[in-house]
């Protein structure tokens, strides 16, 4: 069947998924701006939660002579403050932002678009990573002022850092967006996201550094993707990885944002077609 | 008394409307046993690399753990709710409907709304203060229970001043959403004894927000670390606190209703 | 003939609705094995819509207009049946048919909120991947037409309901699609500013030629815009033709309206007196004895003036509606 109508002609396609991503996270950044309180109840809440292990460790460190396992108060505050930075990367559009978009039916817009829908939630939330990091800058010299950190990155540390909590950002993207989709199926998915969030908890170095816990949890962490998005970016900075395991680290990211990306794309073929079959 | 009756009728309302939702009872479950097994996990791995902290035993802070769940799901069961309905009514220009009832302003936003499933929290908070209290040492006196229970009051009063204040904040910042997020954060720091923090955020947690003082104080009557002249002072605190937050209520009503003539 | 842009034939569509039954045992069995109840939202419909037509859907709330532009838009599944816009299966919702379509929901917003809707245009550039000077020329023309200069520059949540419409659709149409949804454009809007969205409406499907397909429930959006409507009913089509012809398929009176010499007499015994204001009678008569009675007025009585109408659009509507399910 031919319908004869007049078409625009198409600008390049990776020419138009860069201007998309630079559009839309001078768009996130435009927006966040405008709620600058609303953003600092927001981490002021977060920086609570590695304040209260970085002073309960701290006190065990004290009391047991300087140092737990190895590391000391210095390690330990350096580990905490890194935390928070990784764990505003790790901020991503996970469960929650999936229900809201459903229950406030935004989706149907952005279905009736030609993109990906990966694209506008990798795009948004990177751009609102560089306000949210100008936000934090502040917050972390006063806790270095406070804690007094023990950290000497090298270059190269430093280096794989930058990319590894980018590569935290996606990996962590690709598996939160996949439980998202659960919201698909049931209104009453928290219990669920609560379980990945307390088994995440313990198994990448959110809770305590992966050092303290026992060692066959440590070998385990190895085999998730979850310790590659806390623990291996923080150490990436603070710990003393060779140059090897900076490197297998970064490999290991790439295979899990690939895996998570499959993960992805599964879950959200099905959660479209039920989307589109019960209608919303 | 009219007042009692109101709340009373409120709280009625509120649970048949979620005895609807029964399920949620079990989703509340496991999210309590998610959390109740995070803190027990949290607390084995503390200890296995000291005996005690602070000069608290395992038990005492299991005790303690206690104490900050069964607080928090008071707050979850009544609290919170109303006072996100609050925001929510706020932002949407709604509060109006509240404002023009004859009745205390302040009594009917703060009884407006229960998530009665939440009470699975504080049953579990319970079963971890007995498991805790159980291997505490010394034996717990009537006169421990009865200092237990007016601190974990004068706790309560708190927390609810502390929300009411913040959220009274929404009268001049429309948009205040992750005020939850903040609160959650910070009501963590209550599972620890507030004397383990350096004094800047000791005094923070236990005067400017009085979450390591609601959480402290109780579980340091039932471990017979209360000093009376303590509780006496809490009594104090909280009175002062309740009649400031009442003042701020009102004096924020007013800018509101200045605003939207 | 050229192929039709919309091509419709027997679309169903059927939802499956829980059946939740009260008490916690049936809560708890209801978690394993679902109990369901068909909805038939659509049935069997079929329809051509051919290139520039605008076509108006008519119904009262749930006869299934939405869920057929919505099929049509490829944001629902049809149970049955076949639907092809512009050649493409919607559901399918191929990159070069999304390019080619939009759909504008009166109850949704699609811009972003926080931000100028200027801005949000620019993503759709990108989304759109249209090229720029394409770009600017289609947003400007639609800036002008739409009078719109000075809100693009303001945040989309500080606009009133009528101008965030306007910005709406020139955000809906900067790729300048061949085929327009419209699900209830003017709802909520005050009467100038539906009179503005359709003149504006009409406008585009004169420039582009587009095919525009669209729902609402104010008569006037559809007497002004459409030449064709199709009427649904339960999910069914009632009628599918010229709107002129919808009162002559389902009127069953006419109006007379009679101004007599001697104003007090009786006239109950010729019609339904529907208003009697001073001189003026209106009376309600079946369309089959029209001419009739009104020839015996003329007989009867002195006659200074007779006009026979056409019952408004809304009462014919009203009068298809108040039929049962079962036609």
């Amino acid at each position: 069947m031919s319908v004869d109508v007049a078409r625009l002609p198409e600008a390049g396609r990776w020419r138009s998924l860069f201007d998309f991503y630079v559009t839309t996270m001078r768009t996130a950044i435009a927006s966040q701006l405008q709620y600058r309180v609303t953003n600092y109840f927001y981490m002021l809440g977060m920086i609570a939660e590695p304040v209260v292990y970085l002073v309960v460790w701290t006190t065990i460190a004290d009391q047991e002579g300087g140092s737990v396992n190895g590391i000391t108060s210095g390690e330990f505050a350096a580990y905490y403050i890194v935390w928070t930075l990784v764990r505003n990367m790790n901020i991503v559009f996970g469960a929650p932002f999936w229900e809201y978009r459903i229950r406030e039916g935004r989706l149907a817009g952005d279905l009736l678009k030609p993109m990906y829908i990966l694209h506008y939630d990798l795009a948004y939330f990177a751009g609102w990573k560089f306000v949210v990091v100008a936000m934090w800058l502040p917050i972390a010299f006063g806790l270095s002022a406070v804690f007094h950190p023990t950290l000497d990155p090298t270059a190269l540390e430093i280096v794989v850092f930058i990319f590894a909590i980018w590569g935290a950002y996606l990996v962590r993207s690709m598996f939160q967006g996949t439980i998202g989709m659960l919201n698909f199926w049931t209104t009453r998915g928290a219990a669920v996201f609560d379980l990945y969030i307390a088994v995440e908890m313990l198994l990448s170095g959110r809770l305590v550094p992966l050092q303290l816990m026992p060692g066959w949890v440590q070998t385990l962490a190895n085999f998730l993707p979850f310790k590659w998005t806390f623990g291996f970016p923080i150490e990436s900075l603070v710990g003393n990885l060779s140059t090897e395991q900076l490197l297998l680290g970064l490999c290991a990211q790439a295979l899990w944002i690939g895996i998570g990306l499959v993960l992805f794309k599964i879950a959200w073929s099905s959660a479209i077609k039920r989307f589109v079959s019960v209608g919303n | 008394m009219n007042a009692l009756r109101v709340s009373w009728l409120f709280l009625k309302i509120g649970v048949i409307n979620e005895l609807q939702y029964r399920v949620n009872f079990f989703v509340q479950l496991l999210q309590s046993l998610i959390q109740v097994g995070t803190a027990l996990i949290m607390l084995a791995l503390v200890y296995s690399h000291t005996t005690e902290l602070n000069g608290w035993s395992e038990s005492e802070l299991l005790s303690l753990i206690g104490v900050q769940v069964l607080l928090g799901g008071f707050i979850h069961t009544f609290i919170q709710p109303n006072m996100q309905r609050l925001m929510e009514d706020v932002q949407q220009g709604t509060l109006d409907y509240a404002l023009t009832k004859p009745e205390d302003s302040q009594l009917l936003i703060s009884v407006r709304m229960v998530q009665i499933w939440q009470v699975v929290e504080i049953a579990s908070g319970l079963i971890l203060l007995s498991v805790g209290l159980s291997g505490v040492q010394q034996s717990i006196g009537v006169v421990d229970a009865i200092a237990f229970g007016i601190a974990l009051l004068i706790g309560g009063v708190l927390v609810y001043c502390f929300w009411l204040v913040i959220t009274t904040g929404a009268f001049w910042i429309v948009r205040m959403e992750n005020v939850l997020e903040l609160f959650e954060g910070i009501y963590q720091t209550g599972r620890w004894p507030v004397t383990v923090y350096p004094g800047w955020l000791r005094y923070s947690v236990t005067f400017l927000v009085p979450i390591g003082f609601a959480v402290t104080v109780p579980a340091e009557a039932l471990t017979s670390r209360l000093q009376w002249p303590t509780l006496v002072f809490a009594f104090v605190f909280g009175a002062a606190v309740f009649a400031f937050t009442r003042w701020f209520w009102h004096y924020g009503l007013r800018h509101y209703s200045g605003a939207s003539a | 003939m050229p192929d039709p842009v919309v091509h419709v034939a027997e679309l169903t569509k059927i939802y499956k609705v829980p059946e939740r039954e009260a008490g916690l045992r049936q809560a708890a069995k209801a978690l394993f094995r679902r109990k369901t109840r068909d909805v038939r939202a659509v049935e069997t419909i079929s329809f051509d819509v051919g290139a520039g037509e605008v076509v108006g859907f008519l119904g009262p709330n749930g006869a299934g207009k939405t869920t057929s532009l919505k099929m049509l838009a490829g944001l629902l599944y049809p149970t049955s049946g076949t639907a092809l816009v512009l050649g493409h299966v919607p559901s399918k919702r191929e990159r070069d048919y999304l390019r080619q379509m939009t759909m504008v929901m009166g109850n949704r917003n699609q811009l972003q909120w926080d931000i100028p809707a200027l801005d949000s245009y620019e993503l759709n550039r990108a989304i759109y991947r249209l090229r720029r000077e394409d770009y600017v020329a289609m947003r400007d023309e639609l800036i002008e037409l739409l009078d719109v200069g000075d809100l693009v520059r303001k945040p989309v949540r500080n606009l009133s309901l009528g101008e965030r419409m306007k910005v709406e659709i020139v955000g809906a149409l900067l790729h300048r699609p061949q085929v327009l949804f419209l699900d209830e454009p003017t709802i909520g809007l005050d009467v100038t500013m539906q009179k503005r969205i359709r003149t504006f409406i009409a406008e585009y499907n004169q420039r582009q030629g587009a095919t525009v397909l669209l729902t609402s429930h104010y008569m006037a959006d559809v007497e002004a815009l459409c030449e064709r409507v199709i009427v649904i009913h339960h999910g069914r089509i009632l009628f599918d033709g010229a709107l002129a012809s919808l009162a002559d398929e389902f009127a069953a009176y006419k109006t007379i309206g009679v101004v007599l010499q001697n104003g007090g007499a009786p006239l109950d015994g010729y019609g339904e007196v529907v208003h009697h204001q001073g001189d003026r009678v209106s009376l309600r008569v079946p369309k089959a004895e029209t001419s009739r009675v009104a020839a015996r007025l003329l007989a009867d009585h002195e006659v200074l003036d007779l006009t026979i109408e056409e019952p408004p659009i809304e009462d014919v509507i009203e009068s298809v509606f108040t039929q049962p399910a079962a036609l």
